[in-house]
């Protein structure tokens, strides 16, 4: 009951702050474009070839920053990785998941999913997205199969966090490639327009941006689900006892 | 624009409601997701004020991979927090 008269109360002051902030205040809503974004917006499309700006920025402008932020992202997961490390063998049990509803549900949405996490990586130099989103994206749903389905259902299918580890060690030294590849031809790191073709064929490619996006999906979604296996391994097996 | 504002508004006031019941619920697991509900909330007002690339990102990490890691976390201890360690 307390619970509940606190967030009345808690509701109440930010309805009235709500009302009263803009009578007290005026809310100035800028109506011209500072120069910097005018810049971004007029020459994005001619200097990446690219739609999307913050794409543009993120993986063109500020390229060596994201590259870095990479590395950062890569040394934390590593970090993760060592210690949960387990070298063991798991016992092979007959999986036991969740009830028959609550499977056929995470199947339907896994496919949902993974189609939308494919589109918000693929598309991510065209439109709002990216690597990182659809990377995230289909980690969770890997996350999602693993409680509903239980871990050995992923492992005897041959998910297991070795395969996981090798994928997001390849696609990460391709990232670094394609940031250092320019470097060959005398230009230097991280160069887009000048190396990579903008367009193939008519489609949109923006250089380096897609592959940027491409290989980033599947750092992020790798690293995230081996992460999401080592957590669901049970604590018996690091212990050694008698399940081990 | 009266419709951005509304939906700023709305989403902040529920956000509140959703951190409120978070902190206060001895539920673990019900505590994770009222704390899923404040990450939608909030990826609601970046994409009223038009930040769609966050906003995107907002809901995969905040909505989906921390409340899993969370819940992850939660099954290797107690579901209910004790009552009196306030």
């Amino acid at each position: 009951m307390k619970r509940v008269i606190v967030l009345v109360v808690l509701v109440l002051i930010a309805v009235v702050s709500s009302v009263i902030t803009p009578l007290v205040i005026s809310i100035e809503v800028p109506r011209c474009l500072r120069d910097l974004s005018r810049y971004y917006i007029i020459n994005t499309i001619k200097d990446t070839a690219s739609p999307e700006a913050v794409a543009a920025i993120v993986w063109d402008y500020r390229g060596l920053d994201t590259v870095y932020e990479t590395l950062v992202l890569y040394l934390a997961i590593v970090g993760g990785l060592t210690i949960f490390m387990y070298t063991g063998e798991l016992a092979r049990e007959t999986p036991v998941g969740l009830t028959l509803l609550s499977r056929t549900a995470t199947k339907i949405i896994t496919v949902l999913i993974s189609t939308v996490s494919a589109a918000i990586a693929f598309h991510g130099h065209l439109t709002p997205g990216g690597g990182f989103p659809g990377g995230s994206a289909l980690a969770v749903a890997t996350m999602l199969i693993i409680p509903v389905f239980s871990i050995n259902t992923l492992l005897e299918k041959g998910v297991t966090s070795t395969k996981l580890v090798a994928i997001r060690g390849v696609s990460l030294t391709g990232l670094g490639l394609v940031a250092l590849l320019p470097v060959i031809r005398g230009l230097e790191i991280v160069t887009n327009q000048r190396f990579y073709p903008g367009y193939l064929d008519g489609f949109i490619l923006s250089g380096s941006i897609s592959l940027y996006n491409l290989l980033e999906f599947l750092a992020v979604a790798s690293g995230f689900t081996a992460v999401a296996l080592y957590l669901s391994i049970p604590e018996e097996y690091y212990k050694g006892g008698d399940n081990a | 624009m009266i419709i951005t504002l509304i939906l700023l508004i709305a989403s902040s006031i529920l956000s509140i409601v959703f951190v409120y019941m978070a902190i206060t619920e001895r539920d673990l697991l019900k505590a994770t997701a009222f704390s899923a509900g404040q990450s939608i909330c909030y990826a609601t007002i970046l994409q009223a004020m038009g930040a769609a690339d966050i906003a995107m990102t907002y809901v995969a990490v905040s909505a989906g991979l921390y409340s899993a890691i969370l819940v992850f976390v939660i099954s290797k201890t107690e579901r209910f927090e004790e009552v009196g360690s306030e």
